[in-house]
């Protein structure tokens, strides 16, 4: 299998309260495409970090990220911001949608800024709420959308334009059980048609899912290669 | 001085008189000068002038006998013109009106009413009008009423402002707090107690508000005067911050401050704390 | 691959790009309009302090030149571009007099640039009304070269006319007079014996406005002559000031430089530097107007930097997200600048409206001083200052969001994640 994203010695300190904190102590692992990998352990264990340094939206204090051997240390902001928009597709816990835009128009807004044209853009948005299942609530605000709703729009928006790797940070964890196998049987259409997915989570249900599950606990990867 | 001319008015004659160096022998005439001419000129008490009616024609020798500071007048600053006095026999002669004057001044017994004495005067007259002086004072000063009522709109339209961008600010203000609202209902605080706590900020905010627009009011006032003061070469007051005007601005304040306070904080806790904590 | 710094991501992004067409900004406003609506009360406040402050800003943009325009027009009203008065003096300005008018008229005639010269002579007399006498402002002019009156009804003064005269509509109306009438001018009252010493039976020839005078006042005008026998200035041929047209306006003021050093005992202006002088007169106007429209902008600026400080402080999460997803910083800054721009644009608009009322509001209050002239105004439009307003305008209400703008894009995405996650 193609190593896709691998991460090598990474360390993330930060201050807080005048104290240091270590949230990453030498963290190493490889995904491959195609996968599904979860990242699981208690609160606090650096699973967000992780997942963060991985989508570079933050930055290591030492160790280096590759994504398809790109280093992302080596990239200037402009290049990062816009290797987020075209390589990775980020799912968060609240979903974080632009409240006054509706469905439609939340999920062509990555197309838009990649510089997609209108009839395209329009096209795709709607292919992908059939995808999930909500090309019926095209034209509603993210605001009068439900949790569950809100939630597969957010995966809508993530895969706009078709990234290698989709970075899902709790994303059932302000759904309820019933909306979070929603969530689920989602993630498994993804797998099925070969999406990448590095998730992490609480949710036992995603993590049983998951081709590998890595254990993490205080900074550190306890299980790195557990396969199923 | 050679060459050197000024205008002046003369006090109670209209026509105008002109100054050059040019002297011709004849009886001088008294003069006193005011003392921004005697500084233009650079002259003192006992030099001698040259006065004319028409320029070229400043034949009239006269002689600097005092050097005076005239009361501040608000109608004349702007147009920079310089006073002397002269007796009125020799400014008549020097004009070729023996017998004519512009006005009289006349003061009356104790008792007698000027608006009585008037009205009497003016049943005889005949190429002349007696009015109370006081009808005069009220006439003249109509400019300053014009400016007066410009500053007065400048004025409201500046309170208008100032209560809209005020408003606005207490919105903003509350608003960004809702969240720690919405936790102070959870946990039970009444509305009254949040309403009043956010009230008693306004006013503090607006009396601190009032405190400092003063001291800037005062600053500002202090500065108009010495700038117009010296640009006019004056001792003219143009700037006066009086208690009942800080007595107005800091109520006019409060009450504005107290008011955008109290819609902000209505708005505040009306609002359902679900709502203001972003779940509803 | 390694080494191919950046080199995939752009192979992507061109690849991207190729397929799908180049960028298109096509949210800006919709976005920018929704977020503002997301708040209607505190964007309604907001434009509507815009709004006043803008009226205030226009409003002192028309004052800060707006009398001396008005004044400029005036004097250049007729085409004659110089004005000659006593030494030291403006015209008007007092009751002095020039001697010897005749030969003054005719040095300035000789004069190749000059294609006429007016005189003007302006004094206080009185009218017979029954039993009682009017007080007037009396006009002595030459007809053929004046810049004083506008001829509403009936006949202008004929040269040589010395059983003519003119009357101000006031007038007219007052004495319930028209062209044909008759009227006795008086002058040189002697209150002892209650005679006058001068009267003149004139026949009134038509109706005019006089250009200078205040709203209501009672002018009449006849031939020179006439006029210096009512106030005895006929022997020293004194007239109050004379008016100087040139052939080209260009000319004007090396004519009126060279008129000084023929007539080095008057008072020689040009039309601009008339002007110029009766702005030293109303410095205060000029500095107050400044003064007031800084003011303007800068609450215009702490308005909107404001507002959109908070706005974007409420909106971090969001803004990370944004960025988290691959919007750019460039994006970013452009949606919260465009807010403001929409704020300044919407309340600029409205308040050019409320600053045109509220100019006609104060210009009705400082054009009531008394004495000036009834065509004056104090707000006058001028395009190139209001064009130059606007533009400050416009631009003060984009920088005040540049730095709320320049807070957002540069807050650190996984710190204000966090930060939202607790």
């Amino acid at each position: 299998m193609r190593e896709l994203l691998t991460a090598h010695g990474l360390t993330k300190d930060y201050p807080m309260n005048g104290e240091t904190v270590h949230a990453l102590r030498g963290v190493s692992l490889a995904i491959g495409a195609g996968e599904y990998v979860a990242i699981v352990g208690p609160s606090g264990c650096g699973k967000s970090t992780l997942l963060q340094l991985l989508g570079g939206i933050d930055t290591p204090s030492s160790g280096r990220v590759e994504l398809d051997e790109i280093r992302l240390e080596t990239l200037a902001d402009r290049e990062l911001t816009r290797l987020r928009l075209t390589r990775l597709g980020f799912v968060f816990q609240r979903f974080h949608l632009l409240p006054v835009l509706t469905a439609q128009e939340n999920i062509e807004l990555p197309m838009a800024e990649a510089g997609v044209r209108r009839a395209e853009r329009r096209q795709r948005s709607m292919e992908l709420l059939s995808y999930v299942g909500l090309a019926d609530r095209a034209a509603h605000r993210a605001t009068q959308l439900s949790g569950g709703e809100m939630q597969r729009v957010a995966i809508a928006r993530a895969l706009a334009n078709r990234p290698a790797v989709i970075l899902a940070d709790e994303p059932t964890g302000e759904l309820d059980v019933h909306t979070g196998q929603s969530i689920l049987e989602l993630f498994r259409r993804l797998v099925k048609d070969g999406t990448t997915l590095v998730v992490v989570t609480h949710d036992e249900r995603l993590a049983a899912e998951a081709g590998r599950v890595i254990h993490m606990l205080d900074g550190q990867i306890q299980t790195p290669n557990a396969e199923r | 001085m050679a060459g050197m001319e000024a205008t002046v008015r003369a006090g109670w004659v209209v026509p105008l008189l002109l100054i050059t160096a040019v002297a011709k022998a004849q009886q001088p005439v008294s003069i006193a000068i005011e003392r921004r001419l005697a500084e233009r000129l650079r002259v003192q008490v006992g030099d001698t002038l040259s006065i004319g009616v028409d320029a070229g024609a400043t034949d009239r020798k006269a002689i600097v006998s005092a050097i005076y500071e005239p009361a501040p007048d608000p109608a004349a600053i702007t147009k920079r013109e310089y006073f002397l006095r002269l007796h009125l026999p020799d400014l008549a002669a020097l004009l070729g009106s023996p017998d004519r004057v512009e006005r009289f001044a006349v003061a009356l017994k104790p008792g007698v009413s000027p608006a009585a004495a008037a009205e009497r005067l003016n049943q005889i007259a005949f190429g002349f009008r007696a009015s109370p002086s006081r009808d005069i004072a009220t006439e003249s000063s109509q400019t300053f009423r014009v400016v007066s009522r410009f500053h007065q709109a400048i004025a409201v339209i500046s309170v208008v402002a100032s209560g809209i961008f005020l408003l606005c600010m207490m919105l903003l203000k509350v608003e960004e707090r809702r969240r720690d609202a919405a936790v102070m209902r959870f946990t039970g605080i009444s509305r009254r107690t949040i309403f009043a706590a956010l009230l008693l900020e306004a006013v503090l905010v607006s009396a601190l508000g009032s405190v400092f627009g003063v001291a800037l009011a005062l600053g500002a006032s202090l500065v108009t005067n010495l700038y117009y003061q010296r640009f006019f070469d004056t001792s003219l007051v143009f700037s006066v911050v009086t208690p009942s005007i800080v007595r107005f601005s800091v109520l006019l304040s409060l009450g504005l401050g107290l008011a955008a306070g109290a819609i902000a904080a209505l708005r505040l806790v009306r609002t359902n704390p679900l709502i203001l904590w972003g779940r509803g | 691959m390694s080494g191919e710094r950046g080199q995939t991501a752009r192979i992507g992004d061109r690849a991207l790009s190729s397929a799908f067409g180049p960028l298109t900004a096509y949210r800006l406003p919709l976005t920018a309009v929704r977020n503002l609506l997301r708040h209607r009360i505190r964007t309604a406040l907001a434009i509507a302090g815009i709004t006043v402050s803008t009226a205030m800003l226009l409003d002192m943009v028309l004052l800060a030149g707006g009398i001396e325009r008005s004044f400029g027009r005036l004097l250049l009203g007729r085409g004659f571009q110089i004005r000659i008065s006593p030494k030291g003096t403006l015209p008007f300005d007092t009751d002095a007099t020039i001697p010897d008018a005749t030969r003054v008229r005719r040095i300035v005639a000789a004069d190749t640039a000059v294609v006429a010269v007016g005189p003007l002579l302006g004094t206080s007399l009185y009218l017979r009304m029954g039993d009682s006498l009017v007080t007037l402002f009396g006009y002595g002019v030459d007809p053929t070269a004046q810049a004083n009156y506008q001829l509403e009804s009936g006949q202008d003064l004929a040269p040589g006319d010395s059983s003519g005269v003119l009357l101000s509509r006031p007038v007219a109306e007052r004495l319930g007079a028209s062209a044909g009438d008759t009227v006795t001018l008086v002058s040189r009252l002697d209150p002892e014996a209650a005679v006058a010493g001068v009267e003149r039976r004139l026949t009134v020839r038509g109706i005019v406005h006089w250009l200078y005078d205040y709203k209501g006042q009672p002018s009449v005008g006849a031939l020179l002559p006439v006029m210096q026998d009512l106030a005895r200035l006929r022997a020293a041929d004194r007239v109050s000031a004379l008016i100087v047209k040139v052939r080209r306006d260009k000319d004007a003021d090396a004519t009126a430089a060279r008129l000084r050093t023929a007539l080095p005992m008057l008072e020689v202006n040009s039309v601009a530097a008339l002007v110029s002088r009766f702005r030293e007169r109303l410095v205060y106007f000029r500095q107050l107007s400044y003064i007031l429209g800084s003011i303007s902008l800068i609450i215009t600026v702490l308005l909107v930097s404001v507002l959109m400080t908070i706005t974007v402080n409420e909106r971090l999460g969001e803004i990370a997200t944004l960025r988290a997803i691959g919007i750019s910083r460039r994006s970013i800054v452009r949606d919260v600048m465009a807010e403001g721009t929409i704020l300044t644009l919407v309340g600029g608009v409205l308040g050019v409206l409320l600053g045109a009322a509220t100019a006609r509001y104060l210009d009705r209050i400082l054009t009531s001083f008394p004495g000036l002239p009834a065509a004056i105004s104090f707000f006058v439009p001028e395009s190139q200052s209001l064009a130059l307003a606007g533009a400050v305008l416009l631009a003060t209400g984009i920088l005040a969001g540049v730095y709320p703008a320049l807070v957002a894009a540069r807050a650190a995405i996984a710190e204000t994640l966090r930060a939202e996650a607790t």
